[in-house]
């Protein structure tokens, strides 16, 4: 890794050696405390706009741990504290000011188990767009269908919107939420090990849908699955034990790492 | 080839052993086929039984028994529309409260509260869901009835009903009961002591609260955290991932607690025959006394004979009715639901 300039403010890398786009969010001396335990030790990265960046690293690194402090998704639980500064657009939204109604719409969250509602399929896309928007019910089915296409979902389900959505299949389910997720027009969209639990001809089709939403959206995707990283993503960041260890373009983290330990865990000598 | 088909044909321990296993499993089967009749001859019983005791009354006032307000020992004319419009009543009042004190319970214990504070709770409940009912009814009675007919009755009737003067004409009509009539019939007294419907209703409530609560609370930490999860992360409130997530998800079991309690409210003896008043008199005000199915028999079973007895014996098997009536209604409404979902 060249050291970037700003590497050099920061104990730890922060960006790709030349910026592949402008920053959408901006990690600064991040630390979360977990019942009292120390799960991320000062993480630092920029996370650059419209580019698929991926976290790797092996399990309990605390990989899936920044991807929830993203939407603040861990403020539901007592006795989770973060430290530290997350800037989206020139605002920290870590600050208990920040609006967490406007940080959900701004960021979107897919999780690890296809998880729709126990609704109908449209209402599953429905239902987030209600929380932030009033629409006819004329404009409500056209951004419904939008949701839909862009999740590669729609021709599957048009004819069967008013059906519950738990007859669909794993993969389907997938897509089902990505849309309830893009449905809300994030600016991020985040996914926790989108297809972890998905069989390997859905897990092809959700990574050709994220190289077709990343024009339009910033997205972070965790995975512990290191060929997906390398297929799907621009950047790549390893984290091991809380700490962010390289973060560096996919090429080049998995071609030519920087650190001895990305290599170790990258061709398998450990985690 | 010899030796291998040797291996393959069973010892005659082996099958001496399948033998038995098939034959053992034979006899399980049985039993339990037996312990599962047993509730299916127990109900038809229960029901026969009160139908074939009931019916010199049904055949002496045929439909009129169900719509005779009428019970008159002393004239040996009996009708059952007072209890089973008591019965109906107090319970409806009971879920009325119940429901939502239960739902508010069940998801301050499962959503809210800090885990140090959920299991002394759930245990609580668990244990008020243990008292026995006379001791309810003993409560009802010397404590609760007496502080309802001091503090609370006078101030339902001024604000919610109409207060007769001590002249005729002079009376005190509320301002609710002059914009909504019907409640000034509801809220509306001259007993001023003892027991009434909405009283019963009420320690009712009070009663079911613990058993709804509790099988809310545990079915609501079935629910999937990733589900809940999903719905904060689409910008969701507590409130709405409890409204949309949270409930439907849980609905049938939900719906089955409340049945739960539903039929304990109904059937309920001891504390209601306590608190309801037991008066025969058909009236529309839930101040007044009343009677219950269960508290008519509990109070006339001893003495009763002849016509009066069979009377008490069809009032059972209405009850019956009551409560397959009202599970009936619990299964639609399901369905309905269901095809809303789109299932």
């Amino acid at each position: 890794m060249t050291e970037s300039a700003a590497a050099g403010i920061h104990p730890q890398p922060t960006a790709a050696s030349t910026p592949l786009a402008p920053t959408k969010l901006q990690v600064r001396d991040l630390h979360f405390y977990y019942n009292g335990f120390h799960a991320l030790k000062g993480i630092n990265m920029d996370i650059p706009e419209k580019k698929v960046t991926a976290i790797i690293g092996p399990s309990g690194c605390g990989k899936s741990t920044l991807l929830r402090i993203f939407n603040r998704i861990y403020a539901i639980y007592p006795k989770l504290e973060a430290k530290g500064e997350i800037i989206l657009d020139d605002e920290n939204i870590l600050d208990t000011r920040y609006s967490m109604n406007k940080l959900r719409s701004k960021v979107g969250m897919v999780f690890q188990k296809p998880v729709p509602f126990p609704m109908t399929i449209f209402e599953n896309v429905a239902y987030g767009i209600r929380h932030h928007e009033r629409l006819s019910r004329a404009d409500m089915d056209i951004r419904v269908e939008q949701a839909l296409r862009s999740a590669a979902l729609w021709d599957e389900v048009k004819d069967k919107l008013k059906q519950n959505a738990l007859g669909l299949s794993g993969g389907q389910q997938q897509r089902l939420c990505i849309a309830r997720g893009i449905a809300l027009k994030p600016e991020v969209l985040l996914l926790d090990e989108p297809t972890s639990a998905l069989d390997p001809i859905a897990t092809g089709r959700i990574e050709q849908l994220v190289e077709e939403l990343k024009s339009e959206y910033t997205i972070v995707i965790v995975t512990h699955n290191m060929q997906q990283a390398a297929r799907c993503s621009d950047l790549t960041a390893f984290m091991y034990l809380g700490e962010l260890i390289e973060f560096d373009r996919t090429e080049q983290i998995f071609t030519k790492p920087g650190k001895k330990q990305t290599e170790d865990y990258i061709t398998g000598r450990f985690g | 080839m010899q030796a291998n088909e040797a291996a393959l044909a069973p010892t005659i321990a082996q099958e001496h052993r399948a033998h038995r296993d098939a034959r053992d499993d034979r006899m399980f089967g049985w039993l339990l086929k037996g312990c599962a009749l047993l509730v299916l001859v127990s109900l038809v019983g229960a029901a026969g039984a009160t139908l074939w005791g009931g019916r010199e009354a049904f055949s002496t006032f045929g439909w009129g028994f169900l719509t005779s307000s009428e019970w008159n020992p002393t004239d040996d004319v009996y009708g059952a529309l007072v209890p089973v419009f008591g019965t109906i009543i107090t319970s409806f009042i009971a879920l009325l409260i119940a429901v939502p004190v239960s739902f508010g319970i069940a998801l301050y214990l499962s959503e809210v509260a800090p885990p140090w504070l959920r299991t002394p709770v759930a245990s609580a409940i668990e244990l008020l869901a243990g008292i026995p009912s006379i001791i309810y009814g003993m409560w009802g009675l010397f404590v609760f009835v007496p502080f309802f007919s001091d503090h609370i009755k006078p101030f339902l009737i001024r604000y919610l009903g109409r207060e007769a003067g001590d002249v005729p004409g002079t009376e005190h009509v509320s301002w609710i009961a002059q914009h909504l009539p019907f409640m000034g019939k509801l809220f509306n007294s001259e007993n001023l002591f003892g027991g009434s419907v909405l009283t019963a209703g009420i320690v009712l409530a009070v009663m079911i609260i613990p058993f709804i609560s509790s099988v809310m609370r545990e079915v609501f930490q079935t629910v999937p955290t990733r589900l809940k999860e999903s719905a904060y992360a689409l910008g969701s409130s507590t409130w709405e991932v409890s409204w949309d997530i949270v409930l439907p998800y849980t609905r049938t079991a939900v719906i089955g607690g409340i049945f739960l309690g539903l039929g304990r409210a109904l059937g309920e003896t001891m504390a209601v025959t306590f608190i309801i008043g037991n008066k025969m008199k058909l009236s529309p005000s839930l101040l007044d006394p009343g009677a219950s199915i269960a508290s008519t028999i509990a109070n006339q079973f001893g003495e009763a004979s002849g016509l009066q007895k069979s009377s008490l014996m069809a009032l059972a098997f209405l009850l019956f009715v009551v409560t397959f009536i009202v599970l009936l209604i619990a299964r639609l409404m399901l369905r309905r639901l269901a095809h809303k979902e789109g299932r």
